[in-house]
């Protein structure tokens, strides 16, 4: 049952990864703070949804590209607060650099060379 | 236990982030105007299956395992419980097969395995030679013992050892007393307590200079045990003295309770090496370069690997070789044990293997039952499974699920067996320890599990897990989902041609494995029945042996002479006496002599064992010289006379006449043959043909003597006589006199007790294999309950059907009887030592075992095949 969903993260895997790094880039946020601020600064035309957004964090939390710390909020609760890490830095510019790759090159086929 | 908990916390921790997420989007919801509820359930809904999402999160962890692993051993306790007769039936039958391994182990271990009880005993290593090439050497106890000097090249050369120590094993002394006892002590070089790091309870150990010159330090450490059971716990015991082969000797020291020796038999007392001499009574080993008699044992400085150990003596060993052209010498190191050195390997590693092999097959039927249940199981959780496949579930899901079933059942019962073993086998090693002849009966065995017996009944019970639940956790998980869920259960078991056979394969595996341990104990039952009547080719009966062992009761030559003179005479005045006879070793007394021979001019060396007898001995153990003559007065020891037996004049001139022929002995001196005897198995019971010569005997020999008394009329009299007669010579002197008949039963100790293992063994695999054969009848039976019925409406009559049961359940046995003779004829010859001369098929063994197993199988197959006599038609075809 949990196939339908693992296609979805497939489907998004390396662009939602590149979304996640460069929105924590701006500094730590807990996982709703991630999702909203991706769907802000589309215009609300990405919406992650959790089904894709906690298995993605923890997949990185793993690959150690961003960290994972437990705080207080204002309402005084623990939340889990990510940010980004050096290696995870470095992940973020090859994932952009492939993203702009890939973007040229979709741009190349869709306006071909006057 | 740390993962368990690390996975909690992550669970926990999930959970929070969850619910973080959930109260802010439900906050937003509510700053946008939405009602309390409304946001909840809005967010929640976006959100989408919480669950779900929690279990793709768990995957991005590679935590989905230990998940299953925790759901699957719920659910398999909860189907274990649900069926308790199986269960235990199965956990039963695993306990016994685990139990009786885990205990053999132990045994094992305790004797082979098991590090010596001292402070880091992993650091101390026994150091053996093994000498190749040609050369002579004069050996006393073992081969790869060395000799005092090459222990001292050893010991200063080294660079390797924090100290090296060295030991005579078993020096057999007299300890004078209320009465005279036979213990035995080690004689030490004066590092030993400190090499072993294990120093003595009360007073101290040895020190240098406890080992000045050679007879100067009459000092003496006693073990616990004898402190306890000859002094009585005396504390004033330390600075007496106590008399030893006649020398007294200053206790300074009492070792620890826990500390009784470096061997299998408990050592009563260590002495400095330095008193060689005097212990050993007279004969100097000290001085001797070519003889090999001390154990070495040495504490390997921290860092030292053992490459760098071998390296290090070898140059010294090598140095060593010089010495003696001819000889070539490598050393055999290892972590020193109770049972370690290269000789007593030998004689362990062969028992050890047919050992553990046969307790082994026990277990394999037993796996070959539970599988066999676990099969019949299946066909009744057949819907189960073929639900769970249908809904999704994976193949390799449900057979991880069938096995972790198994695991678990292997695991309770491996843990009720191992308990079970370790509850019981110290008194069952004690049981049989006392059933072994007197001298090694001392022997104690610890057999207290440690890591190492842990480790195996822990690795044993796995692989019993995955052994008998593969096959039926593959079988069950391979389904026609279609028939199967239809609820055709016939279809699945009986019908199927491939379930009938893998149950028939387990059932003739069974058969055979049973049978081949069945022939086992019925060869060796044979041969123990022919140990009690086999003719050794002399006459045992109406002898009494009494040894004098006079040397190591302090007497000299002249003395011992004059003792055994005066012995004689009062002996023959005894009424009843016939003749009287002396020999350096009794017939079959396990007290044997041997050396090397060559025929002059000949390449050819030949090891011969030999005994030194006065002239009357031959006709006093009834053995009759075929040619030439026997000794006579004008023969004593150093006479150039021998005499052969048949079969070492055969060997050594075939088709030529022996008499006057020369025999010469390396390093000694030349023979000329004046007699020929008949063979008898004076050394080894049930070998006829080993090459054997009597030398004549000389005074020196009565320092320790075998004196042989033929006699007619009752035993008792006479050996009341001797030892009577023995005392009013010497008032301490240590007596034992016996029947020569008994020394028979020393050779049956271990022909009888393999033959109670084998036996016992054998039975329970009998049990297991005709609870195996049984059940798979019945099962068949019960199975094939409608053809039965179908067969018996269309006219069949019950003695058909009951043939045709019969045949169904015998076919598998007959098959696996077969493999199970022929597999036992092929490897029967590991026993031929324990079977007297007993051929190793012998055919009474090798036709009644397997007709009395079939007889076994049909009996257990006859009790359903009459079940399935009795049924009704009409009943069978209503049946399901």
């Amino acid at each position: 049952m949990s196939e339908r969903y693992k296609n979805r993260i497939e489907l998004l895997q390396g662009t939602l990864d590149l979304l996640i790094l460069q929105t924590l880039l701006w500094g730590p946020q807990h996982g709703y703070g991630v999702s909203q601020a991706i769907r802000a600064n589309s215009g609300d035309l990405l919406q992650v949804d959790a089904g894709s957004l906690y298995p993605a964090l923890h997949r990185l939390e793993k690959q150690k590209w961003i960290g994972a710390d437990w705080k207080i909020s204002e309402n005084k609760q623990e939340v889990k607060v990510y940010r980004l890490t050096a290696a995870g830095r470095k992940q973020l510019m090859k994932e952009r650099s492939r993203w702009e790759q890939i973007s040229d090159a979709i741009g190349g086929v869709l306006n071909p060379a006057k | 236990m740390k993962l368990w908990w690390l996975w909690r916390k992550r669970e926990r921790e999930l959970e929070k982030e969850i619910q973080h997420h959930l109260q802010m989007a439900a906050k937003e919801r509510r700053e946008r105007g939405a009602s309390a509820r409304d946001a909840a359930a809005g967010a929640r809904r976006e959100f989408g299956n919480v669950e779900l999402v929690k279990e793709v999160a768990r995957d991005a962890w590679g935590w989905r395992w230990l998940e299953n692993l925790y759901e699957d051993l719920r659910y398999g306790l909860r189907v274990l419980r649900q069926s308790p007769a199986f269960t235990l039936a199965a956990v039963l039958a695993i306990a016994l097969g685990v139990g009786i391994n885990v205990g053999i182990f132990s045994v094992l271990n305790g004797v082979a395995l098991r590090l010596l009880p001292i402070p880091h005993a992993e650091q101390v290593v026994s150091v053996n030679q093994v000498l190749h090439g040609r050369f002579s050497r004069e050996v006393h106890g073992e081969g790869g013992l060395v000799s005092y000097p090459e222990y001292l090249d050893y010991r200063d050369h080294n660079g390797v050892f924090s100290g090296l120590a060295a030991y005579e094993p078993f020096v057999e002394v007299t300890l004078a007393g209320s009465r005279m006892e036979q213990l035995y002590g080690a004689l030490t070089t004066c590092n030993f307590f400190d090499v072993l790091n294990e120093h003595p309870a009360q007073g101290r150990g040895f020190t240098d200079s406890d080992c000045t010159a050679p007879g100067a330090n009459p000092v003496v450490v006693v073990s616990d045990d004898l402190w306890r059971r000859n002094f009585r716990a005396d504390p004033a015991l330390l600075g007496k003295t106590i008399l030893l082969n006649q020398t007294s000797y200053t206790v300074i020291g009492i070792a620890p309770r826990a500390f009784s020796g470096t061997e299998m038999l408990p050592t009563a007392f260590w002495v400095p090496i330095t008193m060689q001499k005097a212990l050993d009574a007279g004969e100097d080993y000290l001085a001797a370069d070519n003889l090999s008699w001390l154990a070495m044992l040495g504490r390997v400085r921290p860092g030292v690997s053992r490459k760098q150990v071998r390296a290090d003596l070898s140059v010294i060993a090598g140095r060593i070789d010089r010495r003696y052209p001819g000889r070539t010498t490598s050393l055999v190191i290892s972590t020193a044990t109770f049972f370690g050195r290269p000789d007593e390997r030998e004689v362990l590693v062969p028992v050890t293997s047919v050992i553990l092999t046969a307790f082994g097959l026990v277990l394999l039927i037993a796996c070959a039952n539970v599988s066999n249940l676990l099969l019949a199981r299946a066909s009744v959780r057949h819907k189960e499974m073929a639900l769970r496949l249908s809904i999704g579930a994976s193949r390799w899901r449900l057979v991880r699920q069938l096995l972790t079933e198994s695991l678990l059942l292997s695991l309770a019962g491996g843990a009720l067996g191992s308990l079970l073993a370790f509850w019981s086998f110290a008194s069952i090693t004690r049981l049989v320890a006392s059933a072994l002849p007197r001298e090694v009966s001392a022997l104690t065995v610890n057999v207290a599990p440690d890591i190492q017996v842990l480790a195996y009944a822990l690795a044993l019970t796995m692989v019993t897990g995955i052994a008998f639940g593969l096959i039926p956790a593959l079988k069950s998980s391979r389904l026609d989902l279609n028939t199967a869920l239809k609820g055709d259960s016939a279809q699945f078991s009986s019908g199927k041609k491939s379930g009938r056979f893998v149950r028939n394969s387990l059932v003739g595996a069974q058969v055979a494995v049973c049978m081949v341990l069945l022939l086992a104990a019925g060869l060796l039952l044979r041969g123990l029945n022919r140990a009690q009547t086999v003719d050794p080719g002399f006459d045992m009966k109406n002898v009494v042996v009494a040894l004098l062992n006079l040397k190591i009761q302090g007497y000299d030559e002249t003395r011992a002479t004059a003792y055994v003179r005066g012995l004689q005479e009062s002996v023959a005045g005894l009424p009843g006496v016939t003749d009287i006879a002396q020999a350096e070793s009794a017939p079959l007394s396990h007290d044997r002599s041997g050396g090397d021979f060559f025929v002059p001019g000949r390449d050819e060396r030949l090891g011969i064992g030999y005994n030194r007898v006065t002239p009357e001995y031959l006709s006093v153990v009834g053995i009759p010289i075929v040619r030439g003559r026997g000794f006579g007065q004008d023969d004593w020891r150093g006479a150039s006379s021998v005499i052969v037996t048949e079969s070492t004049a055969r060997r050594l001139w075939p088709g030529e006449d022996p008499l006057g022929k020369t025999l010469r002995q390396s390093g000694v001196g030349e023979y000329s043959v004046i007699g020929v005897a008949k063979d008898a198995q004076v050394s080894q019971l049930g070998e006829p043909d080993t090459t054997f010569l009597y030398f004549p005997a000389g005074p020196r020999d009565n320092l320790r003597t075998y004196m042989l008394v033929r006699f007619s009329g009752g035993s008792t009299p006479i050996a009341k006589g001797i030892r009577d007669a023995m005392q009013s010579l010497d008032p301490n002197m240590l007596v034992d006199v016996g029947k020569l008949e008994d020394y028979l039963e020393v050779w049956r100790a271990p022909s009888r007790i393999a033959s109670v293992l084998a036996g016992s063994l054998g039975g329970l695999a009998l049990l297991l294999a005709s609870i195996g054969v049984y059940g798979m009848a019945s099962y068949s039976v019960s199975r094939s309950v409608r053809e039965i019925g179908i067969r018996m409406a269309l006219g069949a009559n019950p003695a058909e059907v009951m043939r045709l049961v019969l045949r169904r359940a015998m076919w598998p046995v007959l098959l696996g009887g077969l493999i199970g003779v022929a597999g036992c004829a092929a490897v029967s010859w590991v026993l031929s030592s324990l079977l007297f001369g007993l051929g190793a098929h012998d055919p009474i063994a090798f036709i009644s075992v397997p007709m009395f197993l079939l007889m076994v199988a049909l009996v257990a197959s006859y009790i359903p095949a009459r079940r399935a006599m009795r049924v009704e038609p009409v009943v069978a075809l209503r049946y399901e």
